[in-house]
């Protein structure tokens, strides 16, 4: 999904804690596993569906996004009809959207700064007995999101040039320039986050800004 | 301020790309020009430490880019030629805030410092905006506005103006015209450092004219257009 989700408001699903609300969405989505009544699944999927509409954000604005989720739905529930029978498939089906929906209700309520500083937060004890970089972490989960829209772009671009040339467009054609891209864009994006004092500096937490040592640039 | 570069040569992928290069630069607004691939975004990025010499010494403020290169960075904000690639984080205000957060400044200061910062470049409105759907412009200025808020002394720009419409041309100009700051322009747009007080012309790896603008870009245009 894009980055650009989140929709500034003031309802009470944005005012609810980051934390809270993954949480939340970790617990149901827990739930939603343990469920397999296609009744009880339809009727989590409605709910996920009170949910967004809770969120108060325009559905003109979540088109898109919606109809992107029909699509995977559509695609898994069919698979599932052939491979295991409707009952499955109306039980799988109404799983995702229930749990799709509360993602993206998560995401259109929360910023991507709060994710972020929970996510470090979570990670904070593995940090303490040296197993992850709850820092390194986050930042490598921004740069994912933050590539998400480039690569689309990156496809269109490569498509557009090739049809412009008549050219057909195959996985291949698709792929091997795409990745040259991306190794390109990564190699600049670590000389930006260089170039930007990255890693932070050690900070203690009563620090509101750099010590004055440091910053004397006044 | 001043950088002092005391003989300094680089070679990248076995080419020598920058020889010899001696250059104390004190002045508050100089101009590199040069042909594509003369070396002047690599004399650029040697300013940052983002490029490290392989003979020679940069010092910035006594600094020495080698050793003391967190410190340099700290001294020396760098604007990249395509915004595309100086954009870390997915939202605007965010993107504005990280280095802040590098430097040592608390998640609320840096919010807020971010959000004056954009305020006050005319970026007001776009905090939430994810930086994609920026215009060009726009990407630009939110480069820029990402580097000066971090309150460097100097500012290198790499071909600021390259790709930008009139309009954010002088936007640009009029950004770095009213800079605090030192700053250090690499640009193939001569118009935008003829008001500079320094103008060096890099060849095939060399400073072959140094002087106020008139005369550089004077020599820059008789012998290399």
């Amino acid at each position: 999904m894009s980055p650009s989700l989140y929709v500034p408001g003031d309802g009470p699903l944005h005012r609810l804690p980051a934390g809270a609300k993954l949480a939340a969405l970790a617990g149901l989505g827990i739930a939603l596993f343990l469920v397999s009544s296609p009744i009880v699944l339809g009727a989590a999927a409605l709910a996920a569906a009170g949910v967004v509409a809770a969120t108060g954000v325009r559905l003109a604005r979540m088109r898109g996004a919606l109809a992107g989720i029909a699509i995977v739905v559509a695609i898994v529930v069919a698979a599932n009809a052939w491979l295991v029978g409707w009952r499955e498939a109306a039980a799988s089906g109404a799983r995702i959207v229930a749990l799709v929906l509360l993602g993206y209700a998560l995401t259109l309520t929360t910023r991507m700064s709060d994710l972020l500083a929970t996510l470090e937060r979570l990670l904070a004890p593995l940090e303490r007995i040296g197993l992850a970089d709850a820092g390194k972490v986050a930042l490598a989960v921004a740069l994912v999101l933050r590539f998400v829209p480039e690569l689309m772009k990156q496809a269109d671009d490569i498509r557009e040039a090739r049809a412009a040339r008549g050219l057909r467009v195959g996985p291949v054609a698709l792929v091997v320039p795409m990745i040259v891209r991306v190794l390109r864009s990564a190699d600049a994006i670590a000389e930006a986050i260089d170039a930007r004092a990255y890693p932070p500096a050690e900070t203690d937490s009563s620090r509101h800004g750099p010590g004055s040592a440091d910053h004397d640039n006044a | 301020m001043s950088i002092v570069l005391n003989h300094v040569s680089v070679t990248l992928q076995e080419r020598p790309v920058l020889r010899g290069i001696d250059l104390v630069l004190g002045e508050r607004r100089i101009g590199i020009v040069g042909l594509n691939g003369s070396g002047k975004s690599t004399l650029a990025r040697l300013l940052n430490g983002l490029v490290l010499p392989d003979e020679g010494t940069v010092r910035v403020e006594g600094l020495d880019t080698r050793a003391e290169t967190r410190a340099v960075r700290r001294a020396v904000g760098f604007v990249f030629q395509n915004p595309e690639n100086q954009i870390v984080f997915p939202i605007v205000g965010e993107d504005v805030a990280f280095g802040l957060r590098n430097i040592g400044f608390s998640k609320r200061d840096a919010q807020a410092r971010a959000l004056a910062a954009l305020a006050e470049h005319g970026l007001d409105g776009l905090a939430d905006r994810p930086a994609h759907t920026l215009s060009g412009g726009e990407k630009q200025m939110l480069a820029l506005v990402s580097v000066l808020v971090m309150e460097p002394r100097i500012v290198v720009l790499d071909e600021p103006t390259t790709a930008l419409d009139l309009r954010n041309r002088n936007r640009i100009r009029d950004a770095i015209a009213g800079l605090a700051q030192t700053a250090i322009v690499v640009t193939h747009d001569l118009e935008l450092v003829s008001g500079f007080e320094r103008v060096l012309v890099v060849d095939e790896g060399r400073i072959v004219a140094d002087d106020a603008p008139e005369p550089a870009l004077r020599w820059y245009r008789e012998n290399r257009a």
